[in-house]
Parts: structure tokens; sequence; C-alpha cells
């Protein structure tokens, strides 16, 4: 009777995991399938699509990685885009300390894996969640990225498609990303902030108008805080 | 692209990278938390460093033929307006990045 109990917790909780994660699967495979055509249309193998989705994992990343790769670009200055794209994760983990599975592994891969979408699927979680839970949450969103990959980079090799502008599907995962900061703001100042300080930085050295930029931000960011305290 | 060398040299690079900003906090937790200045930019910098992106890449795709900006204007209006009313970002990027696609081949 009690196995019996047992066995149909466990079913329900893996029902409820694929549940959970069903929404963010509607957006990594096709998301993915798009990552896998566009790197494979650009001349890369899709071993290397693979390869991306496992070991980098991080969607705009991995959009943005296609174009600097096709035209060459030094590896630092790849790395440097990364950590800029990917700089917002760093304070994604602070709010999930306290719940963070404990165990060595089931903790690193956790927080490997904390894309936007795995975050926001945790924080939803009730408190107390099995730590395992959280890690095969984690691992079961990064599959649906992993085989969208795969699919996509499959299609991608099987002929050339001569389409102009495939590559603002960047953009528009900006705009999607922007509009849930947006959504979750305590204040407009960091949008406004940023136009001005993209305009400002594009006059003054347009070849490094990015860089500047997030330099300005920041300084504000920091001067905004004084003037609060 | 055919360069394995240079791929998996710059693959593994940008892995590294995510994985230490994810794993950051958990690394040096209390210091990021004792320090209120760290909480404030946690609040202001997310959204600063996504608008920078999309403009960014906007007027990045926008020098690369006469009529921009106005399919990226477009296209991204768009895309936000189709995240903030179904919260769908497959719905929105997809959408917005065929209209995008279309004003682009078709005009």
């Amino acid at each position: 009777m009690s196995t019996q109990q047992h066995v149909s917790d466990a079913d329900s909780a893996s029902l409820s995991l694929f549940s959970l994660t069903a929404p963010v699967a509607m957006g990594y495979i096709p998301l993915g399938m798009v990552f896998g055509f566009l790197f494979v249309q650009a001349g890369a193998s899709w071993v290397m699509a693979l390869a991306a989705s496992l070991i980098i994992y991080a969607g705009a990343a991995q959009y943005m990685m296609v174009p600097m790769l096709a035209a060459g670009m030094p590896v630092s200055a790849i790395a440097l885009a990364t950590l800029l794209v990917n700089l917002r994760h760093v304070f994604y983990g602070l709010s999930l300390l306290d719940t963070f599975p404990r165990g060595r592994l089931l903790r690193w891969y956790t927080a490997f894996a904390l894309t936007d979408e795995t975050y926001s699927v945790l924080t939803t979680l009730p408190r107390g969640t099995p730590p395992q839970r959280m890690a095969l949450l984690a691992l079961l969103n990064q599959a649906w990225w992993v085989s969208g990959t795969l699919l996509g980079a499959i299609i991608g090799a099987q002929a050339q498609v001569p389409l102009d502008g495939l590559d603002f599907v960047l953009s528009s995962l900006f705009a999607v990303l922007t509009v849930e900061q947006w959504r979750a703001r305590s204040s407009p100042l960091p949008l406004w902030t940023a136009i001005v300080a993209y305009a400002v930085a594009s006059v003054l050295v347009p070849q490094h108008a990015l860089v500047l930029a997030i330099v300005l931000s920041i300084s504000v960011g920091v001067l905004s805080y004084k003037r609060e305290a | 692209m055919q360069d394995i060398g240079y791929l998996l040299t710059a693959i593994l690079a940008m892995g590294a990278i995510t994985f230490a900003l994810r794993a950051l906090p958990f690394l040096s937790a209390r210091l990021l938390r004792r320090s209120p200045v760290v909480q404030h930019l946690g609040r202001f910098l997310p959204l600063a460093i996504m608008t920078l992106l999309l403009v960014h890449s906007a007027t990045g795709s926008a020098r690369e033929h006469a009529n921009g900006p106005w399919p990226e204007l477009l296209a991204i209006a768009v895309t936000a307006l189709l995240q903030w009313r179904s919260r769908n970002p497959l719905l929105s990027i997809v959408g917005g990045t065929a209209l995008y696609v279309l004003m682009r081949n078709w005009h």
C-alpha cells in the first residue's frame, strides 16, 4: 500500500515537472531550432551547433556569436560580448541562494543551467521543493534547447536559404527580454539612461559605442544609488 | 567557420564566462548581498543593459540596408507589443522576426 502510494506520488511529481517545463519547451525547441539552423547556414557543422548548446547554453549569446564567428572576429571580442550579454545572470542567483540545491553536483549544474526561463520557473516553485526536482527541471529545459538545436542544425544542413534579415531574431529576443525587465522595473530610469548613453556614446566613439554606453550606464546606476541614500 | 579549433575555443570561452556569471552569487553570496550598491545595481542594470543590447543590435541591422531604421523600429514595436500583451516569447520573437524578414525581402 505504502509503495503504491509512493509510486503514484512519484508519477504525479514527474507529470507536474513536465507541465512546469512545457511552456519553456514551446519556446526552447523552436528557438533552439533557429539557432541550429542559423549556425549551420553560416557554415558551422551540426556537431559545433550541438557543442554550443551543451557547453554555453545561453540563447542570446549563442545568437550573437553566429555573425561574429562568421566574420572571424577574435575570441577576446566574442568573450567580452558574452560577458555583457549575460551580465544580468549574476543577479539571478542572488534571489535563489536560500532555496538552491546544497549537493555539489546538483548545485553547480543548476547554476550552470540558470537561463532566463529556468530562473523564472524556479522562482515560481513552492518553498521546500526538493533540490533534485529543481536540478531535474533545469536539466529538462536544457534537453529541450539541445533537441531544438539538433533539429534546426539538421534542417539547416539540407539547403541554403537566401533570406535577408533572419538574424533579426536576436533583436527580437532582446526586445522580449527588455519588455520583461520593464514589467519588473522599480523605476523607468534604467531604460532612459541606456537610450541616452547609447546616443552619446555613438557620437563620441562610433566604433565602441556599446562598451562606452555600458560604462556610462553603470556610472549612472551607482550615482543614482547615492542620491537615493 | 570550418576552423574547428577557432570555433571550439570560442565556444569554451563563452561557456566558461556564462558559467562564471551564473555561479558567482553562490561563491560570494555574503559579499554581494551585504552590499547595498550591488543590490541597487541588481535592480538597475538588467533593464539598462537589455535596452542597450536591443538598441545596439537594431542599429546594426539598420546600417545594413537603405531603408533603415524603419523596418527595425516597426518590427521591434510589434515584438514588444506582442510580448506585452501575450507574455509568450515564442509568439513575439517569431512574429517580429517574420515581419522583419518580410519587409527586408519583399519591397
